[in-house]
């Protein structure tokens, strides 16, 4: 009997293990021996240059600038799609006519491509005929033709607005879920107490939307850690590099400028800053694991 | 799962207030999908008219006519199929084996192994780009659609583990016993018992990785370079530097592109937001 559940362990787990290995595993420490070498992308062999990269790194004005747009990116998440997030959900809970609807309208967002979603926020930031300065302009009577994505003050803000949209259903769906788990007796026994709405939000809905809101917050910042594909097609960067985050100085220096060695380099600080949010989410995670059973 | 008005907090005024602030939030939201819609019938030079955000006054269907006409998309399309059906049916076929292990066959260390596999989901694909690049120029895979399925297959192992396993966890152990006892081995178990009741969750999956992998747009990006090998994302962002200005075409291809996704978000709407929520980790 023991020796037919080995037997099966092994048959059932070995192609996954394997496959996962090969593909994500070991490519993840071969990041590690490429960011102390000095690669270039093509050459057969690459020189040992031990801690040099990493040097380098600290010296960078651009990497600095890159993890400064990780930062406001992130922030940035914590309060653009969690706000609109829970807002929404709150508004689609109160028992309002047609919320099937309105969740599947706010929901939309997440099955586009982050191509088609870039393609779309340009043409909103479009200088002559956008959305945005179309708006502006018949309200101020005057023709606004500010050019958002291609001005280093607001190239990153426009991409961040544009990345919200499409995050900002995620979070709600969650949000909903989380909202649903709250027993409906206690808010109807502090709606017979005659306890104001905004007070039983802020003592009782809050509180108890306390897992939900750990989950929407790791998903927020990892999230934007990841973000890349829509900055890619809306800024690529730029302008002068005044969007460019972590996961694009990455791609920018290792396949535009095949200094492959350079960007592993930053991918595995990219990892460490990864592994670190991980962390501190699957400790949140298992806290309140003790608190709620 | 809607909420009934049992619980009174919408009384009528705010009932209504909270429907229009809801109306207005929703046009706000969905603003930025129409203006693609009716790009996609509007010609380039009514759009740079200025004429893109007003409803056209004749079906103009030029736009789609060029994408149908061109031959590219055809195989942009045709490619993006191949990469995405076959790494689908791959990540979950393996997130189903390996669920199955980590909820039905546990042993020492395996919660470990799960918790590992699970947190690889979490990670910007970054992390892994330039030594998969190495592995498969040494394989002499670039510039095929190889790269793009087996990347794939594998990324997709956390959420499919994550989800199989939390699936199977709910199976009655006596099933599998009672199936045990009649002689049948694990495998049969596994295709007989656990998976025709695992229909929804398949389901849960299937429409999250197809969407995934159909959107993707980061390793085709890396892996491929002519121009019959690119899947449709690529195709989208191709065509754009080719002709800057064709708003109207660049709308009928993004909507042609997002088709497939838009059908299967309009159909499985539910399995979509479950898995979302239940995963609550991709995006």
């Amino acid at each position: 009997m023991e020796s037919h559940v080995r037997f099966w362990r092994v048959v059932l787990l070995a192609p996954p293990l394997l496959v996962f290995g090969l593909f994500v595993l070991w490519p993840l420490a071969d990041s590690f021996r490429y960011s102390v070498s000095n690669w270039n992308g093509f050459s057969a062999d690459a020189a040992f240059v031990g801690l040099d990269n990493f040097r380098k790194i600290f010296t960078d004005p651009l990497f600095a600038n890159a993890i400064l747009n990780s930062a406001i990116w992130m922030a940035a998440a914590l309060v653009l799609p969690v706000g609109a997030g829970l807002a929404l959900a709150l508004l689609l809970d109160s028992g309002v006519r047609g919320a099937g609807v309105f969740k599947s309208i706010f929901y939309l967002p997440i099955c586009l491509s982050s191509v088609v979603v870039g393609q779309i926020w340009i043409w909103i930031f479009q200088p002559d005929w956008g959305l945005l300065n179309t708006a502006i302009s018949a309200a101020s009577g005057e023709t606004f033709g500010y050019a958002w994505l291609a001005k280093p003050g607001t190239a990153l803000y426009a991409v961040i607005v544009a990345w919200s949209w499409q995050q900002t259903g995620l979070a709600m769906v969650i949000f909903l879920a989380g909202l649903t788990a709250i027993p409906r007796d206690l808010l109807e026994a502090a709606d017979v107490d005659g306890v104001a709405y905004h007070k039983q939000i802020a003592h009782i809905i809050l509180p108890m939307l306390r897992p939900a809101t750990v989950v929407v917050i790791a998903l927020s910042v990892i999230n934007s850690l990841k973000g890349f594909d829509i900055l890619y097609i809306m800024t690529g960067g730029g302008p002068f590099n005044s969007s460019d985050t972590l996961a694009m100085f990455m791609y920018d220096e290792s396949f535009k400028k095949y200094k492959m060695g350079y960007g592993s380099a930053i991918s595995v600080v990219l990892f460490v800053i990864t592994l670190t949010i991980i962390f501190v989410y699957f400790k949140e995670l298992k806290k309140m694991d003790e608190i709620y059973e | 799962m809607s909420t009934t008005s049992d619980h009174k907090h919408a009384s009528d005024t705010w009932g209504t207030v909270i429907f229009i602030c809801l109306i207005v939030l929703a046009a706000l939201f969905l603003a930025p999908t129409i203006g693609v819609l009716l790009s996609a019938f509007k010609s380039t030079r009514d759009i740079a008219l200025g004429d893109l955000w007003s409803l056209p006054r004749s079906l103009y269907l030029d736009n789609f006519a060029e994408i149908l006409a061109n031959p590219s998309v055809r195989i942009d399309l045709v490619n993006t199929l191949l990469v995405t059906v076959p790494a689908t049916i791959a990540s979950i076929g393996l997130g189903v084996s390996a669920g199955y292990v980590f909820a039905k066959l546990p042993f020492r260390g395996s919660d470990l192994i799960f918790l590992g596999i699970v947190s690889g989901m979490f990670f910007p694909p970054q992390i892994i780009l330039i030594p998969l690049f190495k592995l498969f120029n040494a394989l002499g895979l670039i510039d095929t659609l190889w790269p793009m399925i087996l990347i794939h297959s594998a990324m997709g192992i956390p959420i499919c583990t994550l989800l199989m396993r939390n699936f199977f966890a709910t199976v009655p152990n006596a099933l599998r016993e009672a199936a045990l006892l009649e002689g049948v081995n694990e495998w049969q178990i596994l295709t007989r018992v656990a998976l025709p009741i695992s229909l929804p969750a398949l389901a849960v999956l299937a429409t999250l990785q197809f969407t995934w992998i159909w959107n993707d747009f980061l390793w085709p990006l890396i892996f491929t370079q002519s121009d019959d090998k690119r899947t449709i994302m690529l195709g989208l962002v191709s065509l754009r530097g080719q002709y800057t200005v064709a708003w109207g075409v660049q709308g009928a291809l993004s909507i042609a592109a997002s088709l497939p996704t838009l059908v299967i978000f309009l159909f499985f709407q539910r399995f979509f937001i479950r898995g979302m929520t239940m995963g609550a980790v991709k995006g």
